[in-house]
């Protein structure tokens, strides 16, 4: 019964595979701006911000107010863990045959002597965390960006990375937990996840002027930061800074003065 | 064996070498201004107990007006707007723009936790552009990568980009700034900065 229910989301997730390989392939080529969909994507961020404002932020500060960092902690390699399968199959989908090796026997070894996630004994041990999902394979295997995508609730996404929810969900055991267990954890996981982007969300309160651009910006430029593991093309810094001197005319594909 | 006259003699000349080496890598090492600037950033984040937001403020205002390159990140970052603006209009936003960078780094460095910074690497790019890899290590969270990207003006390098866990603010203020500008004009522009100057003097949790 669970076998069918599986290889039934298993062809459904290879079929959003290939459609958002086509699209992103054919959209990179077409499309001059980043965002396409600003005006719905505008109105998914609104929507989301208030809920954020008036609920999401503070039952997470809350939430950090009253437990202890240690406990914290602890649930968030928990959660953490149970999400590392996909991390696990993405660093072989990448072709990273060592670091996939390496993220197998973190995610077992945090799995049993790291109490069901709890504790992470894998860093010390010379088995750190990585950070991969599908939306960095299918970058690494060639695919656009495509479209900047803001999905209610969830988040700054673009139509590359969006394959990776479907993976990362029925990569994640909790997927198949049924029963009163479900809610609480689902309602916990979440929680922490806003917790552990407190920080990340006061930096854009304090800095931004524009807070929708600040996060789209914010995002792609992270997204790509990732793709390279932490050394993108220097030409991305520098790009900004061609034509300086001369007279300053070059298209960025983003600034249109009317 | 030597005598203890000798090793202080030799103490004294390492010293002295050490300075001239330090004030030589001043005018012609990447590396120092980045190092100059974390330095100074320590320096408030230690203080924090004593400094208010002013006191930061006035701290690190020499600091950053002497080794990032203002003039040239501002007109990068309003694009193709900055030849729109005459010359009263571009110096005025330079201006403004300083105000930003030196109240966003007096909000953001308000507390010390034992933090340090580390160079890691330094790149050599083209047009003679160097990118230096350094993190900011904190005991309590990860690492946070803050690579900074250099030029040089007749032999004094300058810090013109600094991206923090790849994201680099620089491209983030001008698309940030672009939206502004084409909805609401440039006018509202120098509005929205000018609030968000005070606000980060206000809500800062030190002063």
């Amino acid at each position: 019964m669970l076998l069918t229910r599986v290889i039934k989301l298993i062809k459904i997730f290879l079929i959003l595979m290939f459609f958002s390989l086509v699209s992103g392939c054919a959209t990179t080529q077409t499309v001059e701006s980043p965002d396409p969909l600003e005006p719905v994507n505008r109105v998914s961020y609104n929507f989301t911000d208030t809920l954020d404002v008036y609920l999401l932020k503070p039952v997470a500060e809350t939430y950090v107010e009253y437990t202890p960092e240690l406990v914290r902690t602890g649930v968030t390699n928990f959660f953490d863990n149970l999400s590392y399968l996909n991390v696990v199959l993405n660093s072989f989908l990448q072709g990273k045959i060592d670091q996939g090796l390496s993220d197998a026997t973190r995610f077992i070894f945090n799995s049993t002597i790291g109490l069901a996630g709890l504790v992470d004994v894998g860093t010390p041990i010379g088995l750190p965390k990585h950070d991969e999902d599908l939306g960095q394979t299918l970058a690494v295997w060639g695919a656009g960006e495509g479209s900047y995508i803001y999905v209610p609730v969830q988040g700054p996404n673009s139509s590359r990375d969006l394959p990776d929810l479907v993976s990362s969900t029925l990569l994640n055991p909790l997927f198949y937990v049924t029963g009163t267990v479900l809610f609480p954890l689902t309602a916990l996981n979440a929680i922490n996840k806003r917790a552990n982007l407190l920080e990340a969300t006061n930096i854009r309160d304090e800095a931004a002027v524009d807070p929708y651009t600040f996060t789209r910006e914010a995002y792609l430029q992270r997204r790509q930061y990732l793709i390279y593991d932490g050394n993108p093309p220097v030409e991305g810094y520098e790009e900004i800074f061609e034509g300086e001197g001369n007279t300053g005319n070059e298209d960025t594909g983003v600034l249109q003065i009317k | 064996m030597r005598s203890p006259h000798i090793i202080v003699k030799h103490f004294f000349a390492v010293i002295l070498l050490f300075f001239i080496a330090c004030s030589q890598a001043e005018e012609t090492d990447a590396t120092f201004v980045v190092e100059e600037l974390h330095t100074a950033l320590l320096n408030v984040m230690q203080k924090a107990e004593s400094l208010d937001f002013q006191g930061r403020y006035d701290t690190l205002a020499p600091v950053i007006q002497s080794r990032f390159d203002i003039p040239l990140i501002a007109k990068v970052v309003l694009s193709r707007y900055w030849n729109e603006l005459d010359q009263q209009k571009q110096n005025s936003f330079i201006e403004l723009f300083r105000r930003l960078s030196i109240a966003t780094y007096a909000s953001r460095f308000d507390d010390y936790t034992g933090e340090s910074f580390k160079t890691i690497s330094v790149e050599q790019l083209k047009k003679g552009r160097q990118l230096i890899k350094t993190e900011l290590i904190s005991p309590d969270s990860e690492p946070v990568r803050l690579d900074y990207l250099m030029h040089s003006i007749e032999g004094k390098w300058y810090i013109i980009s600094v991206i923090a866990d790849g994201v680099n603010d620089l491209s983030l203020k001008r698309a940030e700034y672009a939206t502004i500008i084409n909805e609401r004009g440039f006018e509202n522009l120098i509005v929205e900065i000018e609030k968000k100057i005070k606000e980060l003097g206000d809500t800062s949790t030190k002063g």
